[in-house]
């Protein structure tokens, strides 16, 4: 009887000695509101554990309120769901480096309303064993600030000051050397030109709407160029592909013959619609090309395929042509085949180069220092990182994510 | 009426551009709508201007038909062809197809504008040629690098090139990757300080010439 | 001698035209049929939507219209062929109004023959005004943004959307462009906002201008013109219009690099001269 006593007790023994060790559950189980978002979602954040495998399973168990039943309403493995360098800036961290962070959005499986505590807890599984988590709570609600663009903002605000400082410099100082833009310098000869011939002048605003930098970049020089061709007494031909272009250029060309001491020989009908399709306009203002032989063509604003259509055309009628966009997909095509190309960021100094005027002159200023500001980051930055990457030293990141883009 | 020209639309300017700067920064639902409504105002505004061009439109042509300038028949096409397409819209109520048929609008789509719009662009295929044969010579260096690089990739993206000289299909990637994307990237940058720089003249009212007449700050 | 080359260098274009034509047409008729390499740019599109669980949802945009559709329908069918070989849910739609014809069809012939129904396996919701704000609607509420689809049924309730919202519910998108409206616009008010996964396919001429995009990983991965779709249809094994198409092409490209050495020859023979060709 003795021996079979301890024969079991040596089997039970046995079997607890050869059992697995006990799932430790979860540690620093937190839920809170998702931070800088739109509402409608909770985070859970939970310490890394050693032990995190892609064998063991975590289970998200949420319920509506403290009393309701819990719904599975997640599964992932473990070892997934870290927070990493770059998920977040440090000043606006939900989770330590390294931490389980897992973003919990409304569902039609499972609901989530502002302003509603829901309660969570999680499940640890590896083969038969289970753990649960300590049971947290959280609110979801809107945020009402960004914080993680907090970066974003000081960069914005800083270049409007270093921007009106410029300006304020270039009021008190107006000689600001501007370096020559070939392209403008020509805009003169073409319109004489134009004049002499007697051509029309055929002006294009580009592809975009009135909300497009580039198109408002193109009415700006187009008053310009107005100002030049009423003085001259030249016809001035804008076809169209946007009605709201239209419009606005047609007050702004009527502006320009006014302020040349012109008002009798502005015609309304010098600024028409085509049509707002791409190819069909190209195929008008071809025929146009073609048919009336403009002495100078100016291509301004943003283009697409079609640019080469209208440039290749307005060379073959022998046109002094004149481009000036910020599509970089289509500069080897104006570069090409126009006289004068603008590239870029001179669209947009334009008007500052036309008329001269110390605050537009002044902004340009403001922009070179922007300019210089992100090559030194571009260098810093680059630098950096480098050094954080091959001596494994994470304090770079906090300078880096000065410079990072947040969302 | 300068104050409806000219003061009005630089406050409105000014308020919306602050504002609306602003909200990228607030995540909240409310600056979400409001972007969202803003825009649905601008879809508005944008199918009223539509007639804008519209009257535009018929009237220049109108004014070339009834004096009968050279090519007047050209905007007598336009006429047809603008009435015709409104009335068979209309008439196919805007379908193209039913139960699977091919309406008249649907035909009209599918044998005139695909046809017309293909052809637009398939003359892109000619006028590179010929650019190319007047434009792409070795005037200096940097043209004659431009040349040898232009070589490499149109023989890089092709079968006949990879074929003929395999080695062009690496050249071309590290081009396309590596140059052509850091060439692009500095054009992007100055693009945007001078996109940054114009709307912050726009908003705080300093740039003021796409409203019509000069800069009477 | 220098005679020739002034007359070859100032070359009536009509003539460059004719060669163009020529090598297009002849490769057409006797193709020639050479493999085709696959880039990495364009194995990555292929390998998400590979890597995508059965009924996922992808978005296909059809961001141009039928000027483009010889460079772009092809990518459009490649994608679709493969998007419904896996399985999954296709949500497609245009930001161009004059290419909403053109879509439908593509949806249509590529169920057709890979067996799919509309509203349960794929929805075409067709054209709506806005570029940008309708992005952003459509992050909001996908059904307020599309009421109904193309063909007038309302999307609220329709199989193939259940469970997506809005946006943010997509899997992977994609976003054939052929300029303005297209894929930097899908990037700036979608995948920024929204968060999901995006790839990018354009027409060979806008294509360069993407790679920046490509590099910063702002789209995961970028199908450029007809060569991109060939690239495609040889990664599905099944050959297309693309496919067909790139010998047209490789022979197209090869008469403008004569042309140019050709013009090149002549622009020295002439040097020197007084006044250099233009």
């Amino acid at each position: 009887m003795i021996p079979a006593a301890l024969l079991l007790l040596l089997f039970w023994g046995g079997t607890a000695v050869a059992a697995p060790p006990l799932l430790s559950p979860p540690e620093g189980f937190r839920v809170l509101d998702t931070p800088n978002d739109a509402g409608k979602s909770l985070s859970l954040v939970w310490k890394a554990s050693p032990s995190d495998s892609k064998n063991r399973l975590v289970q998200v168990w949420a319920a509506e309120s403290p009393q309701a039943a819990f719904n599975k309403v997640a599964e992932f493995p473990s070892n997934t769901r870290y927070v990493k360098p770059g998920d977040f800036p440090w000043w606006a961290q939900p989770a330590g480096k390294g931490d389980h962070y897992v973003k919990l959005s409304s569902s039609q499986a499972f609901p989530i309303e502002n302003g509603k505590r829901y309660t969570v807890k999680l499940l640890m599984r590896e083969g038969g064993r289970e753990a649960w988590s300590d049971v947290a709570g959280g609110t979801a609600a809107p945020n009402y600030f960004n914080t993680a663009q907090i970066n974003n903002l000081v960069f914005v605000l800083a270049f409007t000051g270093v921007l009106l400082g410029s300006i304020a410099a270039a009021r008190r100082n107006p000689h600001v050397p501007l370096r020559r833009i070939a392209g403008l310098d020509a805009v003169e000869e073409a319109i004489g030109r134009s004049t002499e011939m007697g051509r029309p002048i055929l002006y294009l605003t580009g592809a975009g709407d009135m909300s497009e930098v580039p198109t408002i970049a193109a009415t700006v020089i187009l008053g310009e160029v107005a100002k030049k061709v009423a003085h001259y007494d030249t016809t001035l031909k804008v076809p169209h592909r946007d009605p709201i272009v239209m419009a606005v250029c047609q007050e702004i060309v009527k502006e320009a013959y006014v302020e040349a001491g012109r008002p009798d020989a502005y015609k309304d009908e010098s600024n028409f619609f085509i049509t707002g399709d791409q190819f069909s306009y190209t195929a008008a203002v071809d025929g146009i090309m073609l048919r009336e032989k403009p002495a100078a063509n100016f291509f301004m604003g943003s283009y697409f395929a079609e640019s080469l259509l209208l440039t290749e055309t307005g060379a073959s009628t022998g046109a002094i042509q004149i481009a000036g966009t910020d599509s970089d997909h289509q500069l080897p095509f104006f570069v090409t085949t126009c006289d004068y190309t603008l590239i870029g960021e001179e669209l947009y100094a334009a008007s500052a180069y036309l008329s001269r005027e110390p605050v537009l002159v002044g902004t340009l200023r403001g922009q070179d220092f922007g300019k210089a500001f992100i090559m030194g980051v571009l260098v810093l930055g680059t630098a950096l990182a480098t050094v954080g990457v091959v001596a494994d030293v994470d304090g770079v990141n906090y300078v880096l994510d000065l410079f990072k883009d947040f969302k | 009426m300068i104050f409806l020209k000219r003061q009005l639309p630089l406050a409105i300017t000014f308020v919306m551009g602050i504002a609306f700067t602003f909200q990228y920064y607030i995540p909240h639902p409310v600056s979400e709508d409001a972007i969202t409504n803003v825009s649905k105002w601008m879809q508005i505004i944008s199918g009223f201007a539509l007639f804008l061009g519209l009257a535009s439109l018929f009237h220049v042509h109108a004014v070339k038909i009834t004096r009968q300038v050279p090519g007047w028949g050209f905007s007598l096409a336009l006429y047809v062809a603008m009435i015709g397409t409104i009335v068979i819209g209309f008439w196919s109520h805007g379908e193209t197809k039913v139960d699977g048929g091919q309406t008249a609008f649907g035909w009209l789509y599918d044998y005139t504008m695909v046809p017309l719009q293909g052809t637009m662009f398939s003359i892109l295929a000619f006028f590179i040629a010929s650019a190319a044969y007047r434009a792409f010579r070795a005037r200096s260096r940097e043209a004659s690098v431009l040349l040898v690089a232009a070589v490499v990739v149109m023989m890089g993206r092709v079968p006949l090139g990879q074929f003929l000289l395999p080695w062009t299909w690496d050249v071309t990637q590290w081009l396309l990757n590596v140059l052509n994307s850091a060439v692009r990237r500095a054009i992007l940058i100055g693009v945007s300080m001078g996109a940054v720089a114009l709307s912050l003249k726009i908003i705080l009212g300093i740039e003021r010439s796409y409203l019509g007449g000069g800069r009477d700050q | 001698m220098k005679d020739f080359a002034r007359r070859m260098v100032g070359i009536d274009r009509r003539i460059i035209f004719l060669l163009i034509t020529a090598a297009i047409l002849l490769p057409m008729l006797k193709p020639f049929g050479l493999p085709i390499k696959v880039s990495p740019e364009v194995k990555a599109v292929y390998d998400y939507i590979e890597a995508m669980p059965e009924r996922s949802v992808f978005l296909l945009s059809f961001d141009f219209d039928p000027s483009s559709k010889p460079e772009l329908e092809p990518q459009a069918v490649a994608l679709l062929r493969h998007a419904f070989r896996k399985n999954l849910r296709v949500i497609g739609m245009t930001h161009w109004l004059t290419g909403t014809g053109l879509a439908d069809g593509v949806f249509s012939a590529v169920a057709a023959e890979t067996g799919k129904e509309r509203g349960k396996d794929y929805a075409f919701l067709g054209w709506s005004p806005g570029g940008g704000a309708l992005i952003i609607s459509m992050g909001q509420d996908l059904y307020k943004a599309f009421p109904s689809d193309y063909s007038k049924t309302p999307t609220q309730g329709m199989p193939v959307l259940e469970g997506v919202r809005n946006l943010r519910d997509v899997n992977y998108m994609v976003s054939l462009a052929a300029g303005g409206s297209g894929i930097e616009m899908w990037y700036v008010f979608g995948k920024d906002k929204y968060r999901f996964e995006m790839a990018g396919g354009s027409t060979g001429v806008i294509a360069p201008g993407l790679y920046p995009f490509l590099r910063s990983g702002q789209i995961n991965g970028l199908i450029g013109g007809l060569q991109g779709a060939a690239e495609y249809e040889t990664l599905i094994g099944q050959k297309g219009m693309a496919t067909a198409g790139m010998d047209a092409q490789s022979a197209a490209h090869f008469v403008i690099i004569a042309l140019v050495l050709l013009c090149n020859v002549f622009y020295f023979m002439l040097r020197g001269e007084q006044g250099r060709p233009r």
